[in-house]
């Protein structure tokens, strides 16, 4: 007990001097995983259309006016949704945050409806390191944070470097061994 | 307690043992029960079995024959493969036929251990002991048959386990712990007749357990429906057309089939309730809660007082005129697979309580909150304007206008009524909605018509989230969400200051104490 009043001299300042959200130093995630993300979703409508023109101009195999003509509506409705879709994830990806504190890490997120999870790393359950092929490409990772709170409130921070994903992770990992619970 | 773990340890128990043969008999009513639930996938295999057989008479006696073999062998199968094992403060257990599963449990890690007789077991004295265990590993283990008196006793050595695991908080708290006696006394805390059972069925439905089960039968009941007012020389078919009747005649028609269908469920209801609650008791032993019920089926649940979330009041409108209470103690959601209707796995719940009855529980459980008694601080008109102005008004008005253009006027006297009463909706939600905080617990207030109260203890918090979108960062407004092991809360449209000031407290109450969450 007396050790743990040492280490934690929070305990007599006033509620002015406790630690803010507000002002939690936030830093973005690395920049090449908005623009690979771009890259993808724009090569995926590029896709759709080309499929479209490619239905509309070909002459290898006979389909009727009536079908092609409702198979082109639905692919230019998937491309117009694939095109909306990568502008809005330029506009998202690029407002993603994180902020780690020695007590809590914390992601910010969200376009229109902005969102800021803070997660004390005591309440920590366990951390996993995710690398879809992509990232392994361009050498990002995302981080996984499970809490007791169930599946539904995980969160995931991706865009990091590998490196500096598994810094935080040992760091979380570490902080929780010193405490043995959680 | 020292010769009780004794008791265990010293007999052979620290081998592998098998499970009684009664066993067989849970296997098969489990068994039965899966091949209903999965009718829908064996539909075409027994519609093409019922053609065989109406094509070759004859060969109906070996079938049933084989498929009540294949029923004795799969059941004989589970029960010969299923072991388990006691073991310095571990439980093991080998099952499975085909896909073999072992797991191994120490008993630190088991939150919650559950007693469960089914009917049938009951003649024969023998219960099923489930475990489970928090955190996202998501194990479950059920020995599926023993002796009650020694599943007893299992129990109490796996609650004993925590006990001697270290809580680190105040050195207070740990002398009390080990000074806490390990009598068995039982205080008996609340009971529930069946006249409250009848209460909480009629404020309550439980309707899905019947419902679930009648789904595919739906259109035969609609049918057969239809056929029964056919031989009562009424052609509800006809009755129910209403081109060309007046107004009032459809409507006392509608309003004596809506109660009709109430009263229905509300019978479905309250057997339902009598189903699941029957002999109601929730007791206690030094800080263990155990809730036993169940008429079919027998269910006892422990949960631990550091095992326990939140606290929630809930009162639907017809319990607020009733003048009764649902309490429940919530505790971490992590297993939620094992549903049976009626087991409530993950919280205890007292149905039906009188006011001041679940007031001695509250203050059993949190001895300083203030749940009734402090003030709460409601939330943003803003919610208002949000829901009523730039939600309900717009589809109302594209609603309207579409009906009125396509000339279906007779549907506005359906349409605007609606309106006001969605209105009314929003408004009362908005009235309940209110917060308030003090040294310990955060506390929440919701509801329409009825109200819920919900609390906390501020170190329980698991997450915290703070939202803000576009339109409520103009107006300085902000929600936040608590996140618990037992799930989360929301409070939205408050000052942005005092969603700070909440979350700020919350995370330094959390990081500071270190007070484990169970």
């Amino acid at each position: 007990m007396a050790t743990q009043q040492q280490t934690f001299s929070n305990q007599t300042l006033l509620s002015t001097e406790l630690p803010a959200i507000e002002k939690l130093a936030q830093q973005p995630i690395e920049a090449v995983y908005s623009s690979t993300n771009r890259i993808i979703n724009l090569s995926i409508t590029l896709f759709f259309v080309m499929i479209v023109l490619v239905i509309k101009y070909q002459s290898f195999i006979e389909i009727s006016a009536g079908t092609e003509g409702v198979v082109v509506k639905i692919v230019w409705a998937v491309a117009a949704l694939s095109l909306l879709f990568t502008f809005y994830k330029a506009l998202a990806d690029v407002r993603k945050f994180y902020g780690l504190r020695e007590q809590d890490i914390s992601f910010t997120s969200g376009v229109i409806f902005k969102k800021t999870v803070s997660q004390p790393i005591l309440r920590i359950q366990h951390v996993e390191l995710k690398r879809g092929p992509i990232d392994r490409k361009i050498g990002l990772a995302s981080l996984q944070v499970f809490s007791a709170g169930g599946a539904m409130h995980t969160f995931e921070i991706p865009g990091l470097k590998l490196d500096d994903a598994e810094s935080i992770r040992q760091f979380i990992l570490s902080h929780k061994d010193a405490n043995h619970h959680g | 307690m020292d010769s009780q773990q004794a008791a265990i340890s010293s007999s052979d128990v620290n081998q592998w043992q098998r499970i009684s043969p009664i066993a067989i008999v849970y296997f098969m009513v489990k068994f039965v029960y899966g091949l209903l639930g999965n009718v829908v996938y064996l539909a075409p295999a027994i519609l093409i079995g019922y053609k065989e057989v109406l094509a070759n008479p004859h060969i109906w006696l070996p079938v049933a024959l084989a498929v009540v073999l294949l029923l004795v062998l799969a059941t004989f199968l589970s029960f010969y493969f299923f072991q388990y094992r006691l073991t310095n403060d571990h439980i093991e257990i080998r099952s499975g036929v085909f896909a073999k599963k072992h797991i191994n449990l120490p008993f630190t890690r088991i939150q919650n251990v559950k007693l469960e007789q089914p009917i049938y077991y009951r003649p024969f004295g023998f219960t099923c002991l489930q475990l489970d265990t928090a955190g996202s590993a998501k194990q479950e283990a059920k020995v599926v048959a023993l002796k009650v008196n020694f599943a007893e006793q299992v129990k109490k050595q796996i609650l004993a386990a925590h006990k001697a695991k270290p809580i680190i908080s105040d050195e207070a708290e740990l002398q009390s712990e080990e000074l806490t006696p390990e009598a068995d006394n039982e205080i008996l805390l609340n009971q529930r007749s069946l006249k409250d059972l009848i209460i909480h069925g009629v404020t309550n439905n439980r309707t899905w357990i019947f419902l679930g089960a009648l789904g595919p039968f739906f259109d035969d009941i609609a049918n057969y429906v239809v056929l029964f007012f056919n031989d009562l020389g009424i052609d509800i078919e006809n009755l129910l057309t209403f081109a060309d009747k007046p107004w009032w005649q459809i409507g006392l028609y509608a309003l004596t089939l809506t109660f009709i269908c109430m009263l229905v469920v509300a019978l479905f209801s309250i057997a339902g309730s009598i189903i699941s609650f029957y002999g109601y008791t929730l007791s206690k032993v030094a800080d263990r809660y155990i809730r036993r019920s169940g008429l079919l089926t027998k269910h006892e649940v422990t949960m631990r007082l550091a095992r326990l979330q939140m606290v929630v009041r809930q009162q639907d409108w017809l319990d607020v005129l009733l003048n009764r209470i649902n309490l429940k103690f919530e505790q971490s959601n992590a297993n939620m697979q094992n549903i049976q209707p009626g087991a409530h796995n993950n919280k205890i719940i007292v149905p039906s309580v009188k006011p001041n009855e679940c007031q001695a529980l509250i203050d059993d459980v949190y001895p300083h909150n203030q749940m009734m008694d402090i003030s709460y601080q409601g939330i943003s008109k803003h919610f208002l304007i949000r829901n009523i102005i730039y939600i309900l008004l717009p589809v109302f008005s594209i609603l309207i206008g579409f009906f009125t253009m396509v000339g279906k006027t007779n549907v506005l006297a359906f349409i605007v009524p609606l309106f006001f009463v969605i209105l009314l909706i929003i408004f009362c939600r908005w009235l309940r909605w209110g917060f308030a905080v003090d040294d310990n617990f955060i506390y929440i207030r919701k509801g329409i018509f009825g109200v819920d109260y919900y609390c906390f203890p501020r170190y329980k918090v698991q997450q915290t989230i703070f939202k803000q979108s576009w339109f409520l960062q103009r107006k300085k407004l902000a929600t936040v969400r608590f996140v618990l092991a037992s799930g989360a809360q929301d409070i939205p449209f408050i000052p942005q200051k005092i969603a700070y000031n909440l979350i700020d407290d919350a995370l330094y109450e959390v990081e500071s104490s270190r007070k484990s969450w169970m």
